[in-house]
């Protein structure tokens, strides 16, 4: 009896000694949608009511953030700012982001804009009546757009030109990404990822092997273009097959081209991957308007990397892109 | 009478404790080949230490077999440097299970199974009970079950295998006057 | 010559075991083919999950969501929305999903349909 007893003893010494050199892992996996996506997070880690806890928590961040800088909702700040062209005190948060998004504006020499509510207005492509802007009609919109038309006054109000609306899309969702991964990092030892329709936020690296993530292929539904192995940081892609409208025949997407006021016609899509899912964001889109020849050095200068696939197809890779694995 | 060196019972016990010691030692010896033989599947060994278990418990009963297995686990971790990593845990669970099952049966069916029932029976405990311990700790996933009859089929093998020999050590033995009065 | 000296060494109750143990793993061995098919479907609504059930669970749902009721259907496995009351009927148009890992969200109605499982990608993730 005694001999079993301690053998008892001894099996439970050696569990709890298990438990504490090699702690269980658990897994948090919960979608939700806001931002007008599918927002997606996978945490891991050790305590199962402290990653629930972390997750809840990151959902309602990415809500805090949609409730700034969405243009639906009537009192966000971009609501708001669209409603006046006096100067206007908004969220510390949200004058950050513009505040890069500006620079970001001034760098892609004007690929990138903040201001591009009215042109999206116009098109009205996410709503039940799509309609094909005509040159006369964009004219008047693309007077003021341009670098500076979104901007911060010297005591940190936000102001927008008259002639442009604000519009924080190729943004505010990276932002959102990059405040979920701060918010679940604060969870302690764990690890995982933020998904907002595939823009990509990791929480730590994996501690196996590094990340895998598919690129989606542009014209073949449900096939991968290529892979990336990433340690962590962000990766967010922009692509003409996501949201797009057909009008006689010719597709009609979201990545206008500030120019122009049109869609922009040199990409199928890019993907940037960039140490936050904000920079990677902005760049993606400039990058999208730019083509590879002028956007892939101002994606070098903020030390980020890109894959593309230009309008007839070809593939091209920034020189600093690594870990691109092909099917 | 006190205690001598040719009272007949203390010689008795010298010797067991010395051959216990013994294959213990062979144990811990065997197990390290076992280890250190290329493997098919990674998960795959022979167990022939199971083999110095099987004669400890056929010749000195219960407790030696308990010393034998959990000495050459114990040792044998340690000369092999996993004392109390993931694979000492799976070793150590496996272990117990196996010696638990010979010995209960063999306690209450002492006639019905030969070293290689008892064998095949420790091969199923040792499998079971790693993947009892790799289920709560390593990997809570059901897909793990998955691997049981694979396991067995394994152990149905080692098993056999480690009591034929088991049963042509154990016949040797007794034919050698140092174990000619032990039990079984 | 082996096998022979193997069994004449064996007890009766030595010769059961191995027949039992075989007739074991004859019929388990089966379990260890059927690969991944333990997927579940959920369907969730701000974070609520509103239905959670076997993918083999087939049958017609609806579920209110703001602006109406959506209709899902489950068959063969998979599962797909069927009537929402959205206006561009993406999610229809997204067909059918029936790996783990997969979804459908119909944006509007505020209706998500995902399917929970060991995923058998060799990716952790797609960006889009």
């Amino acid at each position: 009896m005694r001999r079993v007893l301690t053998l008892l003893g001894l099996l439970v010494a050696a569990l709890l000694l298990r438990q504490l050199l090699f702690p269980a892992s658990y897994d948090v996996r919960r979608s939700q949608i806001l931002l007008g996506t599918v927002v997606e997070i996978d945490l891991h880690g050790a305590d199962a009511s402290r990653l629930e806890a972390a997750v809840s928590e990151a959902f309602a961040e990415i809500a805090r953030i949609e409730a700034l800088m969405s243009p639906i909702n009537p009192s966000s700040d971009v609501a708001r700012l669209n409603m006046t062209t006096a100067p206007l005190a908004v969220h510390p948060e949200t004058a950050s982001v513009i505040a890069f998004g500006a620079e970001l504006a001034q760098k892609s020499g004007g690929a990138f804009d903040l201001g591009l509510g009215r042109i999206k207005a116009l098109w009205a492509l996410e709503s039940e009546t799509p309609h094909h802007a005509t040159a006369e009609e964009l004219a008047p919109l693309l007077r003021d757009l341009g670098p500076g038309d979104v901007s911060l006054t010297d005591i940190g109000m936000a102001q927008r030109a008259p002639a442009v609306a604000v519009d924080l899309g190729g943004i505010a969702k990276g932002y959102a990404v990059d405040r979920a991964v701060a918010v679940l990092s604060r969870a302690g030892e764990v690890w995982g990822s933020v998904n907002a329709g595939g823009d990509i936020g990791f929480v730590g690296s994996r501690p196996d092997r590094l990340w895998r993530i598919g690129i989606q292929h542009p014209r073949q539904a449900g096939e991968v273009l290529a892979t990336l192995s990433l340690e962590g940081g962000a990766v967010v892609t922009s692509g003409d097959y996501e949201r797009f409208v057909e009008i006689e025949g010719e597709r009609y997407h979201h990545l206008f081209d500030p120019s122009t006021g049109e869609p922009a016609r040199r990409c199928q899509t890019v993907t940037v991957v960039a140490d936050g899912a904000m920079l990677a964001d902005v760049l993606a889109t400039a990058l999208f308007v730019l083509g590879p020849e002028k956007g892939f050095p101002l994606v070098e200068s903020y030390h980020a990397s890109a894959l593309l696939v230009t309008v007839d197809g070809a593939v091209h890779t920034s020189p600093t892109l690594s870990g691109v694995t092909w099917p | 009478m006190t205690s001598s060196p040719v009272d007949p019972s203390a010689l008795a016990e010298a010797r067991r404790s010395h051959f216990v010691a013994l294959f213990t030692a062979l144990a811990v010896g065997l197990h390290a080949v076992d280890v250190l033989l290329p493997s098919p599947l990674p998960w795959f060994r022979l167990g022939l230490a199971n083999i110095l278990t099987l004669v400890a418990l056929f010749l000195y009963g219960d407790r030696a077999a308990w010393t034998v297995t959990l000495g050459r686990i114990g040792i044998g971790s340690l000369l092999l440097g996993r004392l109390f990593s993931p694979g000492f845990f799976l070793s150590f669970s496996g272990g117990v299970c196996a010696v638990m099952l010979m010995c209960g049966v063999r306690r209450f069916f002492p006639r019905l199974f030969g070293p290689i029932g008892i064998s095949l029976l420790g091969a199923v405990g040792h499998v079971s009970g790693q993947l009892l311990i790799a289920w709560l700790l390593l990997v809570r996933h059901p897909d793990l079950w998955r691997l049981y009859p694979w396991l067995l089929l394994a152990a149905l093998v080692s098993g056999l295998l480690n009591g034929f020999v088991a049963d042509r050590v154990l016949e040797i033995l007794r034919r050698h006057p140092a174990f000619a009065e032990e039990q079984g | 010559m082996a096998v022979s000296a193997l069994w004449r060494r064996m007890t009766l109750g030595d010769r059961l075991l191995l027949f039992v143990l075989l007739a074991l793993i004859l019929i388990t061995l089966p379990v260890t083919r059927s690969q991944g098919k333990g997927a579940r479907l959920l369907v969730e609504q701000d974070g609520a999950v509103l239905y959670a059930a076997p993918l083999t669970a087939s049958g017609r749902w609806r579920f209110q969501g703001p602006l109406g009721e959506s209709e899902i259907e489950v068959a063969h496995g998979g599962a797909r929305i069927v009537s929402s009351p959205c206006p561009h009927k993406l999610c229809i148009a997204l067909g059918r999903i029936a790996h783990p890992g997969e979804l459908i969200a119909c944006v509007p109605n505020h209706l998500l349909l995902r399917i929970e499982g060991e995923s058998a990608s060799s990716h952790d993730l797609i960006t889009r």
